[in-house]
């Protein structure tokens, strides 16, 4: 069941790249989408069958690989994965149906989204630490291309620099994958098979941090952001849409799965600083927003902080707070990719994303009135404006922070007003107002440049209306993880204490 | 803070006074400029066929009604009717009921000298005495209040007095759309000789307002007090709606209390002629109701113009406001060129210098206008 959502992705990268006629753009595309929406109602079969109440994995597949290494093909879906799964397949149809029709070289730009997809979705199921980082690898390589072929003007510099930190951060996590199998003494990295409570606190610090790095970097939480900027500015609004939407959860997906849940006493350890970092964090991205004038420059900074909001979650580690914070992730790539989509259209037909030339967007005849109410909607949801999804995850992740670090949770609180004052001077600059001379005669905008956002701007609203449908998929495996991870702390603290 | 800018510097106002010196229009004369202002008056014509009527039903059945409910139907009153109304099928006549109450509001001319005359109260006196003769009830509060219902009377008046403006207006324009429609007119400068003629012929027309209760009629407004088209309506109508204030569904975001707006009404510059075609939310904002209107009767040709344009019919209204307004510019050449003291050819030296400063004074009130806009 599992590995079909691999391989069908794989088969449509396949058959886009290795189509035996030349191939128009309109095709190629219409061929990845197909497979895309195949992909996505297969997912979709398996969140029917999926059965809430269970803790556990479900719907495991396992093949011996290579013995010798401790690799196996282990695949499974829980309560964690399943929602970013969703959310994956969801934008990536998203993403390739808003891809431009004329993309040059449209085999290549296709078959790479659709691999970038299969690393995702890999990385999401695998329940090996070796598979995990295969898959994880397996994303930067397309991810590298689609910004460095088809990126803007500094896309080079863009690329590498994403290169070279997603390297690092992918070093220092395999390095910590070592580390656990080797000093654990397990013989395989099956995620099943790890046992490190019986570590010295000290070892289960170090290989912490790095899986805290590693995955910071991928994030990314200050200082290992300034990847992410350069990035998202220089790459085509598809790209970015599954940058913020998808990638960006690996890092947390990792921090939760290999931190919180294979770490809980280190974690337990480190918490306040972790804490103290998230909150430095949100406030920091959402201070570099405000100060943007770059409209996807202030979603990409925006992105920073509200990664944050995840990390503060996890440091506290209580199940409501870690509920949050899966709810937090799905939230954010929701809205992100919602924005991203926005600020691409405005992009497209004004053919400017600078808030100093961009004036009055809004304009019901002239302008662009849907986009700007939507835009509207979205940093709406962004700030945390109850009724649409971001509320009740960033209520989840302050309720369940409170009690544990209250000032962290007060000043990261405070982030969610700044959100409120960059996305307030964004739509004040570009939406309201007469229309500035620079965009009086923009092209019509069709129901097709508006149709992704419109989808993503339902959700938002469905879920935050009703978050219960969210919620009861991840619930049970958050309460599991939470409660494992703290008996484990609990037992290990009262064996050891911290050397000085 | 809303700044007064001078669009018009003193060089490009001096030229224009030439260009109306030698018989040239304020509108560029171009293929396209003729075939939007033709295109827009004939829509402009019939929907102010239909304002004109109802204002004169208005004036005539719904006089000192408290409740006039059904005054948009002009006594046509059935299920169907209704469903049509409620449905928003139908003409905004709250559009004509503005553009009265702006003309009311900025005064001028010679109906608004007689409303304000003992002659007029007197009248109005009588007409309410027998509208309400079993009325005791009226009749007592009227003598407790006695400035309502005279008022009321007034502002009928009005509803009259433009119902009878706009029923030529709208035959001058239907006129010219069948004189173009035969190939008779094919420049901008012919279109305001047409507007100027049917200006001049209907000129004297008598502005007149009798009412019948219990089948005896009563002249309110009399022959005998010398009320004409366009002394006493076309002008009053020009500087009210033209110039000084447009009616508008909107908010204002001029703040009075910080003097943004003048303190002089007559320097007011909120007109068809200053308002901007794009809908910002501020005082200017296009009559939307009348380009709501207008649509539904563009013919043919001018609607493919628009479709064919960069926003094809996302921007309908704004298009037709451009058009309207370059149609309006045509009827103030019209007016200016009519009420020229001295004939534009003259040859006489004192009357040429009265034919500029009647000129001049025109285009001053142009400066902040949109008229660069439309001929660029």
């Amino acid at each position: 069941m599992l590995s079909t959502l691999i391989l069908l992705q794989l088969l449509g990268a396949a058959v886009v790249a290795f189509y035996p006629s030349n191939l128009s753009g309109k095709l190629a595309r219409g061929i990845t989408l197909t497979f895309a929406i195949a992909n996505f109602l297969w997912t979709l079969l398996l969140v029917i069958q999926f059965r809430p109440g269970e803790t556990g994995q479900q719907f495991g597949e396992f093949l011996p690989w290579i013995d010798a290494l401790g690799l196996e093909y282990s695949l499974g879906m829980d309560g964690l994965s399943l929602p970013l799964l969703v959310v994956n397949g969801l934008l990536t149809c998203l993403s390739i149906f808003s891809s431009d029709q004329l993309t040059p070289r449209p085999r290549f730009y296709y078959s790479l989204i659709l691999l970038l997809s299969v690393g995702v979705t890999g990385a999401f199921l695998a329940q090996n630490l070796l598979l995990f980082f295969l898959f994880y690898e397996l994303e930067l390589i397309p991810l590298y291309l689609l910004i460095a072929i088809w990126g803007g003007e500094k896309r080079a510099y863009a690329a590498t620099k994403f290169l070279i930190y997603t390297a690092f951060s992918g070093i220092l996590i395999l390095a910590s994958f070592l580390g656990m199998v080797w000093l654990s003494g397990a013989d395989s990295f099956a995620l099943d098979k790890l046992d490190l409570s019986a570590l010295p606190l000290v070892t289960q610090l170090l290989l912490l941090a790095g899986i805290l790095v590693g995955f910071g970097i991928k994030i990314p939480l200050i200082p290992f952001h300034t990847w992410l900027p350069d990035a998202h500015v220089e790459a085509s609004t598809p790209i970015s849409v599954l940058l913020a939407g998808v990638l960006l959860k690996l890092g947390t997906y990792g921090l939760l799965r290999f931190g919180l849940n294979l770490l809980p006493t280190a974690w337990a350890y480190l918490s306040p600083w972790l804490a103290t970092w998230a909150m430095f964090s949100v406030l920091y991205g959402a201070s570099c927003a405000i100060a943007q004038t770059d409209m996807k420059k202030m979603v990409a900074y925006s992105s920073v902080g509200h990664m944050g909001y995840i990390l503060l979650a996890a440091a506290a580690a209580t199940p409501l707070s870690v509920l949050g914070a899966v709810m937090q992730m799905v939230s954010h790539s929701l809205i992100s990719a919602m924005l991203f989509l926005l600020v691409g259209v405005v992009y497209k037909k004004a053919g400017s994303r600078d808030l100093n030339l961009l004036c009055g967007l809004l304009n019901p005849g002239r302008g662009m009135p849907i986009v700007g109410s939507m835009m509207i909607l979205g940093v709406m949801a962004s700030a945390g404006i109850p009724g649409m999804v971001g509320f009740m995850a960033e209520f989840l992740v302050f309720r369940g922070s409170l009690a544990v670090f209250p000032i962290q949770t007060l000043s990261a609180m405070i982030g969610t007003g700044l959100t409120a004052v960059y996305f307030l001077i964004l739509v004040n600059r570009a939406f309201f107002g007469r229309l500035s001379p620079q965009v009086l005669n923009l092209p019509p905008i069709y129901w097709s440049d508006r149709a992704p956002a419109l989808i993503l701007a339902l959700l938002i609203i469905i879920f935050g209306i009703q978050p219960a449908w969210l919620i009861h998929w991840s619930q049970p495996t958050v309460a599991a993880m939470v409660n494992t991870g703290h008996s484990l702390a609990v037992t290990f603290s009262t064996k050891q204490t911290i050397p000085n | 803070m809303v700044t007064t800018q001078n669009k018009l510097s003193n060089q490009i106002l001096l030229e224009y006074v030439h260009r109306l010196q030698n018989g040239d229009t304020l509108l560029n004369n171009s293929p396209e400029n003729l075939l939007e202002v033709v295109g827009i008056l004939k829509s402009y014509g019939v929907v102010l066929d239909a304002y004109s009527t109802n204002l004169i039903y208005i004036a005539e059945h719904q006089f000192l009604a408290f409740l006039p409910f059904f005054k948009y139907f002009n006594g046509e009153v059935s299920g169907k009717k209704l469903l049509r109304h409620f449905w928003h099928d139908r003409i905004n006549f709250e559009y004509a009921e503005y553009c009265m109450k702006t003309m009311m509001w900025h005064g001028g001319g010679g109906l608004d000298i007689y409303l304000d005359t003992e002659e007029f109260c007197a009248i109005a006196q009588t007409v309410i005495a027998a509208k309400f003769k079993h009325n005791p009830l009226v009749m007592g509060l009227n003598q407790l209040f006695p400035h309502t219902l005279i008022e009321q009377l007034r502002v009928s008046a009005y509803y009259s007095g433009l119902g009878q403006f706009w029923r030529v207006m709208a035959d001058i324009f239907l006129s010219l759309s069948d004189s173009y429609d035969r190939g008779e007119i094919k420049s901008i400068p012919q279109v305001v000789d047409f507007i100027k003629a049917g200006l001049v012929a209907d000129a004297l027309k008598p502005i007149i307002y009798e009412v019948n209760i219990a089948g005896k009629l009563y002249e309110i407004i009399p022959k005998s007090v010398g009320l004409t088209f366009l002394a006493d309506t076309a002008i009053p109508y020009v500087e009210a709606v033209f110039f000084r204030g447009t009616p508008f569904l909107g908010v204002v975001s001029y703040n009075a209390q910080a003097y943004q707006i003048p303190l002089d009404q007559s320097r007011f510059q909120y007109g068809a002629l200053f308002a901007d075609p794009l809908p910002i939310g501020g005082a200017g904002i296009p009559p939307t109701l009348l380009m709501h209107d207008m649509r539904h009767y563009l013919p043919e040709y001018l609607s493919k113009i628009y479709r064919n344009r960069l926003r094809g019919e996302d921007d309908l209204l704004i298009q037709i406001c451009t058009s309207f307004q370059k149609s309006m510019f045509c009827v103030t050449t019209a007016t200016i060129l009519g009420l020229l003291p001295y004939p534009r050819d003259t040859q006489d030296i004192s009357q040429q210098k009265a034919n500029q400063v009647h000129l001049e004074k025109w285009m001053k009130k142009l400066k902040n206008s949109q008229l660069l806009e439309v001929n660029k």
